[in-house]
């Protein structure tokens, strides 16, 4: 099993997603700093994805400064920082723009996407 | 990447049947190699001349940086061999054919075996003509690891298996990425397992090779393009760009497969040939869909999955 929750999909690249997939994990507080991150062995036999696409999401994360080299044990969670409210919301990027390519396509105005947001903010707070 | 496998012009003939033409490939060290293509397309033959088993009609195979008729023990020592009919000695228990396999291996690990056989479940004292299909499969995947081969050759692997089964040989043949050096060529009529694995694909059809590219540069050269056509459009015109696989109409309502994506060029040309067409929906396609249309387009003969 893996520590965080990565559902691939077709379409975007596997380390894109996967890299993605981290990412949210970490800012979400699911995995956190000094955690161990799973091996490129365990993420490719987990998620049946070619080695050396495995390979190259650790590489990324490690420059990225999500992930830290640990000699012995493997590569940790990095003591990054404290998320901002702008890379949380960066994170919803992807789905945003979803949302703007649906509703164009549905031939919506911002204002009728604007409330159809706010109901469904509503709705659940 | 220098190639662990290289061909030039292999040709293979039995009797009248030329099975193997003119294939030229290389499958470069450190990949997943997908060999692909539909049940009777070759790829068995070209395997059994890969591994010296078969000897070619005409042209040659380097693997392992030698002439393939010329691999001998000390190569082989170094290339894991799996196949769909593969022969075991059957009258041998599991751990009798791991003592029978250890001495022609002067790089066998020890660990790793126990660490396989324990992984996969197998009976140690119990005969191999008394396992399923399932554990023969992962008897003989255990034998052809525990060397830590440079490079593994499957030959449908997966045929016959049940997803539990296939998953644990998956992950077995995935525990060589630990290792420095490691090359997977496996071959398949079934798409489905190797599709996020392979990074390279062929794909083979009677005999002659269509493609061999790495997935990403495939997967981005073909895209599911739909639109609607427009009411002036009653039918698909007789004459579509050659690169334009299996278009279909129905209704209004026009599909096609792009298989030289170019987002300017792909969009100008539709605009061309159908102008009153609505905007498209333009998809990345899986590898089993690309194989699928590649299927359709070249009547590939025999089962497809």
């Amino acid at each position: 099993m893996l520590p965080f929750r990565v559902e691939l999909k077709t379409g975007s690249p596997i380390s894109e997603q996967l890299i993605y997939a981290v990412k949210k994990a970490v800012i979400s507080g699911l995995m956190q700093a000094g955690d161990k991150f799973p091996s490129v062995r365990t993420l490719s036999q987990e998620l049946r994805v070619n080695p050396n696409t495995a390979h190259k999401v650790i590489a990324a994360l490690i420059s990225q400064g999500l992930l830290e080299v640990r000699p012995g044990i493997g590569t940790i969670i990095g003591k990054n920082p404290k998320p901002t409210p702008q890379q949380r919301s960066e994170l919803l990027g992807e789905d945003v723009e979803h949302l703007v390519v649906e509703a164009k396509k549905l031939r919506l105005e911002l204002d009728d996407v604007t409330k159809a947001v706010e109901q469904h903010w509503t709705k659940l707070s | 990447m220098k190639p662990i496998i290289e061909t030039t012009s292999l040709n293979r003939r039995f009797g009248r049947n030329d099975v193997v033409r003119e294939l030229t490939l290389q499958i470069p060290e450190g990949s997943i190699y997908a060999f692909l293509g539909p049940n009777g397309a070759g790829k068995t033959t070209t395997i059994k001349m890969l591994l010296n088993i078969l000897q070619p009609t005409s042209g040659a195979a380097r693997v392992l940086g030698v002439d393939s008729t010329e691999l001998g023990p000390r190569e082989l020592a170094q290339i894991g061999y799996v196949s769909e009919n593969q022969e075991l000695p059957e009258w041998m228990t599991v751990s009798q054919l791991i003592d029978y396999c250890k001495p022609m291996y002067p790089t066998w690990d020890d660990a790793f075996c126990e660490k396989l056989l324990k992984n996969f479940n197998l009976p140690p004292h119990r005969k191999l003509k008394n396992l399923s299909r399932g554990m023969k499969v992962k008897a003989a995947l255990v034998t052809s690891l525990a060397y830590r081969p440079r490079l593994l050759v499957l030959d449908e692997p997966f045929s016959g298996l049940d997803p539990l089964v296939r998953d644990e040989f998956i992950r077995g043949m995935l525990e060589l990425s630990e290792q420095s050096n490691w090359t997977i060529f496996i071959s398949s009529h079934d798409i489905d397992e190797v599709e996020r694995l392979a990074d390279w694909v062929g794909v083979i059809n009677e005999g002659r090779l269509h493609l061999s590219e790495p997935t990403e540069s495939l997967q981005n050269r073909f895209r599911q393009i739909e639109f609607t056509a427009g009411p002036e459009t009653t039918s698909l015109p007789a004459t579509l760009p050659a690169n334009w696989l299996v278009p279909e109409m129905a209704g209004q309502n026009v599909r096609l497969v792009e298989s030289q994506f170019n987002e300017s060029v792909t969009l100008s040309t539709l605009q061309r040939i159908f102008p009153g067409a609505s905007q498209p929906n333009i998809n990345p396609m899986s590898l089993r869909d690309i194989f699928l249309a590649l299927a359709r387009t070249f009547r590939f003969k025999g089962e497809t999955t």
